[in-house]
């Protein structure tokens, strides 16, 4: 998916340069191609109006967020506005990291997999939290208005603190416990194939935060657990493995005050997650779940 | 790190009794509209007419049960979007308390007025 | 939370185009219930009226004269009293509809179908609240 290679020390940029020249085919085709088509686009343009060449150019207009509070001069909060040659396939983040690699070394943003999997990219792209790598420059509407994820504090440009979040996170216990265990000292904790698929989807998180910064909520009450902690306990409270004591445990956990009572079923979570977990269902299941394990108390 | 929440709180039964009290509400109100503006018209209201429907007692028992359930879902819906927005402290306990007042002071006037019209001497 | 940049309102309400049906319906459904409980102070404020007028002698209750079938009547006797009845009675439609669609909700049904069953409320309170202008505002004129 991703085209670019990121280089992120003065080496590595020398390194790649040297990568370019022992590999000029795919580049050149690239460019043959973009050249054939910059040309039709030309002569196209000759014949309308002067105005819309501009927006016909093959490139995407990116207006991102800046902030460093680290230096003077960059501590009041700014767009920026890059032009990057558009290929096909291109993701946000190839975007970013084209500007950041050829126009400005000092553009900030958290990456890694560029597969997402690992989570760390989640921004707010065009108004909404999307996940950078897995989100189609061509599916947006131009000019891409990149900005760090809201309801968190911008620690530099597009990075945002997630300490809030691996809090609330750590606050479910996400890891599995149980004190019931198979007979045999070898044997294995095996789970139903029917189990397996009711929690599937609720495995999925990867921890970007993206439904956590869409939370309306959360965003009000810093006490409340929020979607992802809610979707990692009903992972966990949902496996049969664990028993009845540690579910017991579990739901206590979430039916706090500030648990699974402060969704207000606006579904935003739901939307925006990258990996397509419906957190809202799960949450309304646990939400049902409680009052039935309350319900026996009464 | 449950002990961050406080344990057990009693959120669940708050979130339930909302629930309950929408359902029950959602049929008495819509019954309410129908009798008081189309089998009744508004502008045609006289003492006479509520007091005899009030005489009844289910009708009278029914808008009491409409009054208490109505306070109850609308004044916790406030607490509860104030709790969203993240009151806390002694202000969340100032306000908690101001609104608990607040029905009471509705409960209790409901009851006398109805009290009025039925011709209980409890008013 | 952001003590270092606040970007204030900008993330939330500023961004209203971006709203999905959910957050509409959540801003609405919370819009109404205050409208709701306001009018319920004042609603058992005006019935009041019936506590002194139940003193009354018959034949004045009889007539219509006493406090509350007055402040009713008066109050019924204005335009802008039988406006804000029809604004009622669409706040309170459309209260109900959502509320039962959230009671859906609670109970698991349907959530895929979450956003239509929001359309649907909307569009069910203005049909509603139409058919019902001809009563509310008959003899106001």
């Amino acid at each position: 998916m991703s085209t670019q290679i990121p280089k992120q020390t003065e080496k590595a940029d020398e390194t790649a340069a040297e990568t370019e020249t022992d590999a000029p085919s795919k580049g050149d085709e690239r460019r043959a191609e973009k050249r054939r088509r910059a040309d039709e686009r030309r002569r196209q343009r000759e014949a309308e109006e002067a105005e819309r060449a501009a927006a016909d150019e093959n490139t995407v207009e990116l207006r991102v967020f800046r902030y460093d509070p680290d230096v003077e001069g960059k501590q009041e909060p700014r767009f920026d506005t890059f032009h990057v040659p558009f290929t096909k396939g291109m993701t946000v983040l190839d975007a970013l990291m084209y500007a950041r690699d050829s126009y400005d070394s000092s553009l900030t943003f958290r990456h890694s997999c560029r597969q997402a999997v690992c989570g760390s990219d989640a921004m707010f792209v065009n108004g909404g939290q999307k996940l950078a790598c897995k989100t189609q420059i061509d599916e947006l509407e131009e000019p891409i208005r990149v900005e760090p994820l809201p309801h968190a504090e911008v620690t530099k440009d597009l990075v945002v603190d997630m300490e809030h979040f691996y809090d609330q996170m750590e606050a479910v216990e996400p890891y599995f416990q149980t004190n019931e265990y198979p007979d045999g000292e070898l044997e294995e904790q095996r789970q139903t194939r029917e189990n397996r698929e009711k929690i599937k989807m609720s495995t999925r998180c990867i921890w970007c935060s993206a439904c956590m910064s869409s939370c309306n909520i959360a965003a009000g009450d810093n006490e409340y657990l929020g979607p992802a902690a809610i979707n990692k306990a009903y992972r966990f409270a949902m496996d049969e493995r664990e028993g009845e004591d540690v579910k017991q445990k579990r739901l206590e956990i979430i039916e706090q005050e500030h648990g699974v009572w402060r969704c207000q079923t606006q579904f935003s979570c739901t939307e925006v997650c990258p990996k397509d977990i419906p957190l809202t269902e799960h949450i309304q299941e646990l939400k049902r779940e409680a009052v039935k394990n309350n319900l026996k108390f009464w | 790190m449950a002990q961050r929440y406080s344990s057990f709180d009693k959120g669940g039964r708050m979130w339930l009794l909302q629930r309950v009290t929408a359902a029950f509400l959602l049929v008495v109100l819509a019954f309410h509209f129908f009798l008081l503006h189309f089998v009744h018209h508004a502008d045609e209201v006289s003492f006479l007419m509520s007091a005899g429907r009030m005489e009844t007692m289910s009708y009278y028992s029914l808008m009491v049960l409409f009054l208490l359930t109505a306070t109850f879902h609308g004044v916790n819906g406030v607490y509860n979007a104030l709790v969203n927005q993240g009151l806390t402290g002694t202000k969340r306990t100032v306000i908690k308390w101001t609104l608990v007042a607040a029905s009471v002071v509705l409960v209790v006037q409901g009851i006398r007025t109805a009290n009025a019209w039925a011709g209980i001497p409890l008013y | 939370m952001s003590q270092s940049y606040n970007r204030g309102l900008i993330e939330d309400f500023s961004r209203w185009r971006e709203f999905e049906a959910g957050m509409w319906a959540w801003i609405f459904h919370k819009f109404t219930g205050w409208v709701l409980i306001g009018y319920l102070f004042t609603h058992i404020a005006v019935l009041s009226t019936a506590i002194p007028a139940s003193g009354a002698e018959t034949a004045v209750l009889q007539a219509g004269n006493d406090v509350y079938t007055q402040t009713i009547v008066s109050l019924e006797g204005l335009l802008l009293v039988r406006v804000l009845e029809v604004g009622l009675l669409a706040v309170a439609v459309f209260h109900m509809l959502n509320g039962a669609r959230l009671l859906l909700v609670d109970l698991g049904v349907g959530l895929e179908s979450q956003d239509k069953s929001f359309y649907a409320s909307l569009i069910l309170t203005g049909a509603i609240t139409v058919a019902s202008v001809p009563t509310f505002i008959a003899g106001a004129f």
